[in-house]
């Protein structure tokens, strides 16, 4: 009825309140028999009765309410139980009759009509972005918007609106594997419980009934560790544009049920985060929503659904190396850890000693003096043109500078030389298996960058010194905090680059050691083996070793929104008087508009000068309108034009949400924007 | 004393400065190692001093500023002693004691400036933070409170102390777009907008947002714009010691285009047309989208470049795209996307600069060039990157663009703050318009801003050594001087007086200066005043070091009335809060001072016919600096009587003034010719 009706041409403006509902109205008024069928689906499933389908037919007439046909349909069939999730589904018309009040008449509902009665909320597989499955009872009767605000509350994600639901990619031959695939069952939750209040930690009180619910739960807001490099090697992974926009076309309508949608019990579904512009994050609630969108973020980088350059690449390969590495010892809390190198905290900490101990100043003092490095290293300056080579010196590390002397007995007298580290680039150059320990030094000098080579003995000297150099290229001296697990992170890394030069794999993964190719994409499979690799990724961790694990994953979702394709979801569509098929991109503020053929963004709009959309439901074309006399119309090649209008609606309706910090989502405003002519 | 001269003299440069600002006071001590060369564009980078110089330098200047010891009683000096020995490797003992009586001479002039300057400048008082432990610590020695307590603080306070003391300080020259220029003390923790701040204080200009500090290096004929948030001293320390390098204060309207007409960066292949049509509202969504998000988002920037780079002489073209990780090119015969792109260089260890003429001096393509580098190379070298766009509006795109990706949202935060300083301001200016007309005091509250940099709030401390330390004596007698004068603007300054009276009395002393301080911000500014009198006759350029430096030390000598001074100091308060208060309204507007800054002049030059006293200085220099605090008080009285219409002179005075010093010898005579000018003044009053 309403639902397949296709009206000719609706126009939606962004200010304009909609027309009033059109309702169908059937004026015959005769009686009618109608065949009713009762789908006792959830009978089946936990009774597992071998056929609880039967059905019956029995008399009714047109002047009967939906309510009044489902009183005497659980009269008749004489089974106690909780019917309140039930309702009757119109199978022919692919309809749910929730009014209970509207009478079969105003439904339109003939003799012929073969309806159903069975639960609203039906088991569903749901893909998580970290790539989890877990089964749950999703609303398969109301608008998909609303199925998605009911499975994120459940999941205590926050800003559902963000997210929307996707049909899987066709999955070819894997069904061995399927089975083996572990889910997660979330069936068990009562429905009613959803709306009970947080834990003070900020987890759903559900979520606390067992230890399987708490393991879910962790499951959910904790980052998965590093994948497998072969698991990501067999993912599909877009190669173009175009395949690219055939993903989008994937996407369920927000506006219709799941059932309207043909999706059945048991069915597969994506969540996903559908609209990139992500409102409020605050970690302290946003366990799930931060970590699920990390997990997004990190698959789309790895799968190169989302370009980036070599560097950002190793950039996050070792964001993903550190928040793992974070997230695994600590893995609940989410707090930034201060460093105490700050003056104010040192004078602090030394009057508490001051009074507990009763020192003297002097032994005060002496407690405040830095640590130093003392060692014999080989040093080497290319720049001297001097054909020496390395020569051995004793070299002392103080504050941010090398001294070096001719041998540690002269070490009292004034050093041959001494060399600031402040604002030098450091550089390793390391070898295991050659046992080659070097550190690169470019130091700044007004006549421009001096290059000197440290050789370190063995590995204890070198991640010491390395550790230092790297603080002091930062104007960190020795007694900054982070100067052990600085030492720590190097130990770490010169282990991994062992074992992966060492045997081929086989190597017990020990969370210590990880492969860093489960840290980029493929791509970098080939070009580098992991040894190359390891350097480069450890070169990149530098600058974030010290983050905390939300810092980190902050720090990682603000480089993916900060690359030049971030938030863009393409769709493969015919530009009015084109005769090629071009590609809209789709960004949270503009439309651009791609040539396939260079790959060149030939336009772009922005949604702040639009005047307003419309579709054209019969020959399913998007015309749009901008300021300035600028118009522009296309139809849709890869997806459906309802998914193009609902992404533009849905990112203006993203730019409505104000700071105000009310929790309730304006459903309404959502489909008014987002809806189409069946909204209406 | 070898050792110290030889020291003094490698730190000349500043100590020419720092003398010609404090004149007689710390000439005496300073004479001894020749000071020379005086040069206007002179800038002073310790950096290759080795660290005992380093550490000297530091105290030196420590003194100078009065920021050290002055405040600690004798076990506190013995502590701090204990520490900088245990601190410093190979810290000269002489060396010490001489800094040390400078220092508390010093500390009387510069810490009536701090303590106003906390209370007048919000900028300036921040800075200050750390000290605010001292005066409790004053206080409760003379309650007799609890001993280890007492040790305990004594011993944060020296640990304080010692922080202070490593605080590196440069004397900045800043030439003004008129081609004059001023002279200030720039400490490492004060950032850009801090010193920019100060200078609107010293400069009335309207504090416009585009008002920036520029740093240019001739040789490789570079310009570029200090952020706010970035620290002065730092950049200013990768300085040679005989660079050419200078700091220029001035609009620069590039420095925050981008918040202006952000369209123009992030809408740039638009046409010109709907750029320059571009509705605020739009402009603000625009702003929100890149600035306000969870990411700062880098204008989309891809451009056919010029390059020279590695040394090469020749430019060669490349397609350069902009990421908020660093520069990339496409490479010959590959694709625009991502994973192809080469990486050019990353923004961690280089600034970006704007090139001057590259097109005679390297041959560019065109003369729009701008350049990456490390900021401590400063000769020509194959580490700098130099690239050349083919017109001005795309050098600016990239510049700025280059800019949001290394800076990010600091770049935002300080456009907010430099445009609230600037609305501030615009309401002050007219305020003072207004008082300004009846009271000439403005002038006062623009040192105290200058001195902001000196947020050493240790008066209170200073009041201490005056009754244990030797030091102090001197300055007694310049109490009288400005008991005599203008008795009551020297609150800050009379610390000294209480000596005398002995702990007690300098305790209440204190806290009545608290009050007075707090109740009556503009006391401490007249003490600043009192510099920018002096500076005619010395710099017209270098305001800021006579807020240190108090010239007066010859009135010392003559005037040891010092306890009727303290007396009538201590009484005074009162007479002062009027000045005070008319100070404080007429110090937001900084339009007046050069009203009143001519008034002032005539004193002065009164006061260097005095001068001829200056020989004594070396003793009375701490006197000179309480002197010198009345002196100042003086000409701002006279000046809010006066209205001082009468301003000018000064500056030009002073540059015969400093033709005739020249080197070590110059500054004496500098010195004679302001006491002789102090002198003058004295007698006028």
């Amino acid at each position: 009825m309403s639902v397949k009706k296709i009206e000719p041409f609706s126009h939606f403006r962004l200010t304009e309140t909609d027309k009033k509902r059109n309702k169908p109205f059937l004026t015959k008024a005769a009686q009618l028999s109608a065949q009713t069928t009762t789908h006792r689906a959830q009978e089946r499933l936990h009774f597992s009765k071998p056929c609880a389908e039967e059905t019956k037919v029995w008399h009714v007439t047109s002047e009967l309410h939906v309510g009044g046909v489902i009183v005497k349909l659980v009269e008749k069939t004489q089974i106690k139980r909780d019917w309140s999730d039930h309702a009757v589904w119109w199978e022919q018309k692919q309809q749910w009759l929730l009014r209970t009040s509207w009478t079969l008449e105003k439904y339109g509902i003939h003799a012929d009509a073969r309806l159903v009665f069975m639960p609203q909320h039906k088991p569903l597989k749901l893909g998580l972005p970290n790539g989890i499955t877990l089964r749950l009872h999703a609303c398969f009767s109301g608008p998909v918007f609303r199925t998605v605000m009911g499975i994120c509350r459940m999941l205590n994600i926050r800003h559902p609106e963000e997210l929307s639901l996707l049909r899987p990619l066709e999955e070819k031959k894997k069904k061995k594997k399927d089975s083996a695939e572990e889910i997660y069952d979330l069936t068990e939750v009562p429905l009613s419980s959803v709306s009970r209040p947080c834990l003070y930690n900020g987890m759903p009180a559900h979520f606390a009934d067992s230890p399987q619910m708490e393991a879910i739960y962790k499951m959910l807001s904790v980052t998965q560790p590093p994948p497998a490099p072969e698991v990501i090697a067999k993912q599909y992974r877009p190669a173009s544009v175009v395949d690219k926009a055939h993903i989008n076309g994937r996407w369920l309508d927000s506006s219709r049920s799941l059932m309207q949608q043909g999706v059945q019990q048991n069915d597969r579904l994506w969540l996903r985060f559908k609209y990139y512009a992500f409102y409020d994050i605050e970690p302290k609630y946003d366990a799930v929503r931060l970590t699920q969108l990390y997990e997004q973020a990190r698959w789309a980088i790895l799968l190169e659904d989302i370009d980036c350059t070599e560097e950002e690449m190793m950039l996050f390969g070792a964001l993903q190396y550190h928040i793992s590495k974070v997230s695994q010892s600590e893995p609940q809390l989410m707090s930034s850890s201060t460093a105490m190198d700050d003056l104010d905290s040192a004078l602090q900490s030394l009057e508490v000693k001051m009074e507990g101990e009763g020192s003297s100043a002097s032994e005060l003092l002496e407690n405040m003096t830095a640590p130093e490095l003392n060692d014999y290293l080989k040093i080497f300056r290319p720049k001297r043109l001097t054909l020496k080579g390395y020569k051995q010196y004793w070299c002392k590390f103080q504050d941010t500078s090398i001294a070096y002397f001719k041998s540690k007995e002269e070490s009292i007298g004034e050093p041959i030389q001494q060399i600031h580290l402040k604002g030098c680039e450091v550089a390793p150059d390391v070898n295991m298996a050659a046992h080659r320990f070097l550190i690169r030094l470019l130091i700044p000098a007004p006549e421009g960058m001096n290059e000197v080579y440290l050789r370190c003995e063995n590995e204890q000297q070198y991640a010491q010194w390395m550790a230092a150099c790297r603080l002091a290229s930062k104007g960190k001296s020795l007694a900054d905090s982070s100067f052990q697990s600085e030492i720590q992170s190097i130990h770490t890394f010169l282990a991994m680059q062992k074992t992966n030069t060492g045997s081929h794999g086989n190597v017990p993964a020990s969370d210590e050691s990880i492969n860093t190719h489960s840290l980029v994409s493929p791509r970098y499979h080939k070009k580098y083996k992991a040894k190359q690799l390891t350097p480069r990724i450890l070169d990149a961790y530098q600058n974030v070793a010290q983050l905390s694990l939300t810092d980190a994953v902050t720090r990682f979702l603000q480089i993916w929104q900060a690359l030049p394709d971030f938030g863009l979801s393409y769709v493969v569509v015919r530009f009015k008087g084109s005769r090629k098929d071009e590609v809209l991109g789709i960004a949270p503020n503009r439309l651009i508009r791609i040539d396939l053929g260079v790959g060149d963004v030939v336009k772009t709009w922005r949604y702040n000068n639009m005047k307003q959309w419309n579709v054209n439901w019969d020959i399913r074309q998007m015309a749009i309108e901008f300021e300035g006399n600028v118009n522009i119309a296309f139809s849709c090649v890869t997806a459906d034009c309802k998914i193009v209008h609902e992404f533009i609606g849905g990112y203006i309706f993203m730019s409505t949400r104000s700071r105000q910090k009310s929790d309730t989502l304006n459903e309404e405003l959502f489909h008014k924007l987002t809806g189409g002519h069946e909204a209406l | 004393m070898d050792d110290i001269d030889a020291m003094f003299s490698d730190l000349l440069g500043e100590m020419d400065l720092l003398t010609q600002s404090l004149e007689q006071d710390t000439a005496p001590p300073v004479s001894l190692p020749p000071p020379t060369n005086t040069e206007a564009n002179f800038s002073f980078g310790f950096t290759d001093l080795n660290e005992s110089l380093h550490e000297l330098e530091d105290n030196d200047l420590d003194a100078l500023m009065a920021d050290l010891v002055a405040d600690l009683d004798a076990t506190e000096k013995k502590l701090a002693a204990d520490i900088e020995g245990l601190k410093v490797p190979s810290p000269p003992p002489p060396p010490k004691g001489e800094s040390l009586l400078p220092s508390s001479p010093l500390d009387y002039s510069a810490s009536p400036a701090s303590s106003t300057s906390s209370s007048v400048c919000t900028p300036s008082s921040s800075a200050a933070s750390p000290l605010p432990p001292p005066p409790p610590q004053s206080t409760k020695p003379t309650k007799e409170e609890i001993e280890a307590q007492m040790k305990a603080d004594k011993i944060k306070l020296a640990l304080e102390k010692l922080k202070e003391a490593k605080v590196k300080k440069l004397v900045v020259k800043v030439l003004m777009n008129d081609g004059s220029s001023k002279t200030l003390m720039v400490d490492e923790r004060q950032n850009v907008r801090e010193v920019l701040d100060n200078l609107f204080e010293k400069t009335h200009c309207d504090c416009n947002v585009d008002w920036s500090l520029c740093e240019t290096n001739p040789e490789l004929q570079l310009e570029r714009t200090f952020e706010d948030h970035e620290n002065l001293v730092e950049p200013l320390l990768a300085w040679t010691r005989d660079t050419e390098n200078k700091i220029l204060f001035k609009e620069c309207g590039q420095k925050y285009a981008v918040f202006k007409n952000p369209q123009n960066f992030y809408l740039w292949k638009k046409d010109k047309k709907t750029l320059k049509d571009m509705k605020d509202k739009d402009k603000e969504i625009l702003i929100e989208e890149n600035f306000c998000g969870t990411s700062i988002i880098v204008p989309d920037l891809e451009a056919v470049l010029h390059l020279k780079e590695d040394g090469k002489k020749s430019w060669k073209q490349r397609l350069f795209q902009l990421r908020a990780s660093g520069i990339y090119y496409v490479p010959k015969g590959k694709t625009k996307s991502s994973r192809d792109l080469v990486c050019f260089l990353q923004f961690d260890n280089v600034n970006v600069y704007y090139a001057k003429d590259f097109r005679s001096k390297h041959k560019a393509p065109t003369d729009f060039c701008f350049v990456l580098k490390h900021p401590q190379i400063q000769k020509d070298s194959q580490y700098i990157k130099y690239l050349c766009c083919d017109d001005a509006w795309t050098m600016n795109l990239w510049v700025t663009g280059i800019r949001i990706a290394k800076y990010g949202a600091s770049l935002y935060k300080n456009f907010k703050t430099a445009e609230k300083k600037a609305v501030v301001n615009s309401a002050w200016t007219n305020r003072s318009v207004t008082s300004s007309s009846s009271e000439s005091t403005p002038s006062p509250t623009i040192k105290a801003k200058a001195n902001g940099h000196a947020p050493k709030p240790q008066p209170e401390p200073v009041f201490k050594d005056v009754g244990t330390c030797p030091p102090p004596p001197p300055p007694p007698p310049s109490p009288p001087l400005t008991g005599i004068l203008p008795p009551p603007p020297s609150d800050p300054a009379f610390p000294p007086p209480p000596p005398p009276l002995a702990a007690k009395s300098s305790s209440k002393a204190a806290a009545r200066q608290q009050h007075l301080s707090t109740n009556f911000p503009p006391p401490p500014p007249a003490m600043d005043l009192p510099p920018p009198p002096p500076p005619p006759p010395m710099d017209e350029s270098s305001d800021t070091p006579p807020d240190f430096l108090p010239p007066p030390p010859p009135a010392m000598g003559s005037l040891p009335p010092p306890p009727p001074s303290l007396l009538s100091a201590n009484s005074l308060p009162p007479p002062p809060p009027p000045c005070f208060k008319g100070v404080g309204q007429s110090l937001p507007p900084p339009p007046p001072d050069p009203g009143f800054l001519p008034p002032l002049p005539p004193p002065e030059s009164v006061f260097v016919a005095t001068g001829a006293p200056p020989p004594p200085p070396p003793p009375p220099p701490p006197p000179a600096a309480a002197a010198r605090a009345p002196a100042p008080r003086a000409p701002v009285r006279a000046s809010g009587s006066v209205k001082k219409m009468p301003p000018m002179p000064p500056k030009r005075t002073t540059p015969s003034l400093r033709g005739g010093g020249g080197g070590g010898g110059g500054d004496g005579d500098l010195m004679s010719e302001l006491m002789v000018a102090m002198m003058k003044k004295r007698s006028n009053p």
